[in-house]
């Protein structure tokens, strides 16, 4: 294997002048591109402010390796069959506390200040038709780095997540008044901050440092 | 060749193109759009409209040339707003209706998916500028 490699480079740079001659001039690509990479961290070149949307190739470079992130992370998760209308009510429970401010709702607004943030969090009513069920379990669970979003797998159970994609995925069906009539339904109070009780089955979200 | 030659030749090869220009422009006007109808200026600025569109997330269910990952479906395209002929399905595409129902399209339709997303009216008429200035 490595030998054919060999015969292959032989053949392709006929002298050792010719060999040098590459070598030295990837290597200064290499110099350059890291140099250059140095000077705009150093220098505060990267602009970043999120009042200043990004440039249109970082944008879509971020944007496109989040999506592949995603799909292939997500390709070994097994969703359930179908999910129960007790499902989508729990999801629809967590949602309307905890998503409701930064992705809207069908004829929801999101907060204003959800407009300050770059990347913007985008509304979810047609979320089901963009990602499969197990893609939107992963985003829900892990999060995206540097977007804002949580990864509500670190305070939520498993089947918490699931319940939360099962909203997703009954959301493109609802209309305004379904979601104000879901929201009247769900009045039971829900308090705030307390922990989920099947969380423990799940086993703690992080490793607590070792106390010393 | 002298240069009163060259010249001569670049007179007729002027003159030839012009002619083919004049006999090709009816041709493009077969295939040309009728132009959409002219907007009265309103005080929008589609630069500022741009970004608002962007901030308040609008490509999320609208798709939107020019604007990054505006490829939503849930709303209808807004490419050729300029030249549709209803806002909503209900108000005819003037300028001030559209900067009202930027600013309330529950009041405009209740109960419909689009949000009121608090827009003020100079918000409303930057982002109505930049949607008259997609034809």
């Amino acid at each position: 294997m490595l030998s054919r490699l060999w015969r292959l480079i032989e053949r392709f740079f006929t002298s050792p002048k010719l060999m040098l001659l590459w070598l030295s001039g990837v290597v200064a690509g290499l110099l350059s591109v890291g140099i250059g990479a140095l000077i705009v961290i150093e220098c505060g070149l990267f602009n970043a402010t999120a009042s200043t949307p990004h440039l249109p190739a970082v944008a879509l470079a971020a944007h496109t390796a989040f999506i592949r992130s995603v799909q292939v992370r997500a390709r070994s998760i097994e969703p359930p069959a179908r999910f129960t209308p007790a499902e989508v009510a729990a999801g629809f429970g967590d949602y309307d506390v905890s998503c409701v401010a930064c992705h809207g709702g069908p004829g929801i607004a999101r907060a204003d200040w959800a407009g300050g943030l770059t990347p913007t969090p985008p509304y979810l009513e047609d979320a089901a038709r963009r990602w499969r069920p197990r893609e939107l379990y992963w985003i829900v669970g892990e999060g995206v780095k540097m977007t804002a979003m949580p990864a509500w797998g670190e305070t939520r159970s498993n089947g918490q997540v699931w319940d939360l994609v099962a909203f997703l995925e009954a959301l493109p069906d609802l209309t305004t008044a379904d979601y104000a009539r879901m929201r009247a339904a769900s009045g039971a109070a829900r308090p705030p901050n307390a922990l989920p009780a099947d969380l423990a089955a799940d086993g703690p979200p992080y490793a607590l440092p070792s106390h010393r | 060749m002298t240069r009163d030659q060259g010249s001569k030749l670049f007179a007729r090869g002027l003159s030839a193109l012009i002619a083919s220009a004049v006999c090709a422009a009816p041709l493009c006007g077969c295939v040309q759009r009728p132009a959409p109808p002219a907007r009265p200026s309103f005080g929008g600025d589609p630069a500022r409209g741009a970004i608002l569109v962007g901030r308040y997330s609008c490509g999320a269910c609208h798709e939107m040339p020019g604007i990054e990952g505006a490829d939503g479906l849930v709303g209808p395209p807004l490419g050729t707003f300029s030249r549709r002929t209803m806002i909503a399905g209900v108000l005819p595409n003037t300028p001030e209706n559209l900067v009202h129902w930027l600013k309330s399209p529950q009041a405009v339709v209740p109960g419909n998916a689009m949000p009121d997303v608090g827009l003020s009216d100079p918000q409303a008429r930057d982002v109505a500028a930049y949607l008259y200035a997609e034809r």
